[in-house]
């Protein structure tokens, strides 16, 4: 919600090393959004 | 038809904001060669950016202690720390006194619970729908302008408008205040520099704003004010001060900014016609040519924060309350990060993101919009521009200043050759 930067399973965030295909629970507590720094318990679930 | 307050021009008509703005941000052909220099000296470096490029003094900030930040790693730390390098301070002589408590000078929790409300209205899923419905109009008015001709230039006739245009759909202002509009938004930033007409700006656009809130507040339509002005979080509005002081910013911070990355794209594009060629068969490819022109020349080359306590960064002791001017055009030309980083290379496999819009917390509330509204702007261009091409009889595009970088013209041929 902070800036709008969406996690998408497909894509993963390979910069962050987050493989392609990582499904959203198994991205791990600490992961940081890769556009403002917001961690993964901020993060909202959006329909797409 | 809603109803609109007048806007009152600046007292000294005579005035030309624009001129002025152009020596704030100076006329350097590349400052590239020099923030290399500078980056080379190590990640922290005494003095101010601004002062190795123009003699033109800094009146609100030029006296305080400054320190530039150099490289991808030393300036994300900074981006990132925001308790330690804060906003509050680092913009309250700049930006604070020209636009007011914007969110741009706030700091947590204050920015935290502000940025949640406005960033409501600028999420990728809202503003995918203005492409169609306010930007593409837009676009299109402005190329029927110059497409019979064969011949533009592309900044004065196009980029130098769309963005400023979108704004105006999205507040429904009326043709006829667009000019004293997109004046005073820039005289707002003048105060910078010393001049009177800076504060008057402010003030004069203040009124306009408030009397435009309270209208559409008693009578909302579905434009972007009405939507600001009713938008609620946990139960509560936008308070007026805040909403107004983001209203004044919208212009320079989704204008400006827009208008010199469109720039810059088509500048990018032009002088690499194999480039050209790849994106006009491969709409694919915008994306990346977007995210590349914005690398290799981000609109704003620099940022501020402020140190709030003694600390250090890789080493290097920061004393409390000094100034930093965060080089973004360091971090996005790091020869540790991107490699070949002086060329435009829409193909290039990067290693990290380019932080053109910064990072942290303050990351550009607006850039899935300026994404949008170049997205369309492009295709719009390719789409309707056959054959486009450099115009061999005119002088070729060159990117200047030293902070807010465009170039200013772009001159083009189109149609048969």
């Amino acid at each position: 919600m902070n800036c709008g930067w969406v996690y998408e399973q497909e894509l993963g965030d390979p910069m962050g090393d987050i493989a392609p295909g990582t499904a959203w629970e198994d991205v791990p507590e600490d992961w940081k959004c890769p556009d403002c720094g917001a961690l993964k318990g901020e993060f909202e679930m959006v329909e797409t | 038809m809603t109803l609109m307050p007048r806007l009152e021009d600046l007292e000294d008509k005579s005035f030309d904001p624009f001129e002025m703005e152009k020596l704030s941000t100076g006329s350097c052909p590349d400052p590239y060669p020099r923030i290399h220099e500078l980056r080379e000296q190590g990640p922290v470096v005494e003095g101010s950016y601004r002062s190795n490029f123009t003699d033109v003094p800094d009146v609100q900030t030029g006296h305080l202690p400054q320190a530039m930040i150099l490289g991808y790693d030393p300036i994300m730390k900074v981006l990132t720390q925001p308790d330690l390098f804060t906003n509050r301070e680092a913009f309250m002589p700049s930006l604070g006194r020209s636009f007011g408590n914007t969110v741009t000078v706030m700091d947590a929790p204050e920015h935290t619970h502000f940025r949640k409300i406005f960033q409501k209205a600028f999420l990728p899923q809202v503003v995918a729908k203005w492409g169609e419905t306010v930007v593409d109009p837009v676009v299109n008015r402005l190329m029927e302008g110059f497409i019979h001709r064969g011949e533009a230039d592309l900044i004065e006739e196009f980029t130098h408008h769309y963005p400023f245009q979108v704004i105006y759909a999205q507040v429904e202002l009326e043709p006829e205040q667009a000019p004293v509009f997109h004046k005073l938004a820039i005289a707002q930033l003048l105060s910078s520099i010393g001049a009177p007409q800076g504060q008057e700006a402010s003030h004069k656009l203040g009124n306009f704003f408030g009397e435009l809130l309270r209208q559409r507040r008693a009578n909302p339509g579905n434009d972007l004010i009405s939507h600001l002005a009713t938008v609620e979080a946990d139960g509560e509005k936008l308070p007026d001060d805040v909403l107004i002081s983001f209203l004044r910013q919208l212009m320079n911070a989704g204008g400006d900014t827009t208008f010199r990355g469109t720039s810059v794209l088509l500048t990018g594009l032009l002088t690499h016609p194999d480039q050209l060629k790849a994106v006009t068969e491969d709409r694919s490819l915008i994306p990346a040519a977007i995210d590349e022109a914005l690398r290799w020349e981000g609109p704003v080359t620099a940022t501020m924060r402020y140190v709030s306590r003694d600390t250090e960064l890789e080493g290097v002791p920061l004393k409390e309350g000094t100034y930093l001017n965060v080089v973004l055009g360091s971090a996005n030309r790091d020869p540790t990060k991107f490699e070949r980083p002086d060329e435009f290379d829409i193909f290039r496999k990067n290693k990290v993101r380019h932080i053109a819009f910064a990072s942290g917390p303050h990351l550009c509330i607006g850039q899935h919009l300026a994404r949008v509204e170049m997205t369309r702007a492009l295709n719009a261009i390719l789409d309707r521009l056959p054959n486009l091409r450099l115009d061999p009889d005119k002088p070729a595009p060159n990117i200047v200043g030293h902070l807010l970088r465009y170039p200013h013209h772009l001159w083009v041929r189109f149609g048969p050759s």
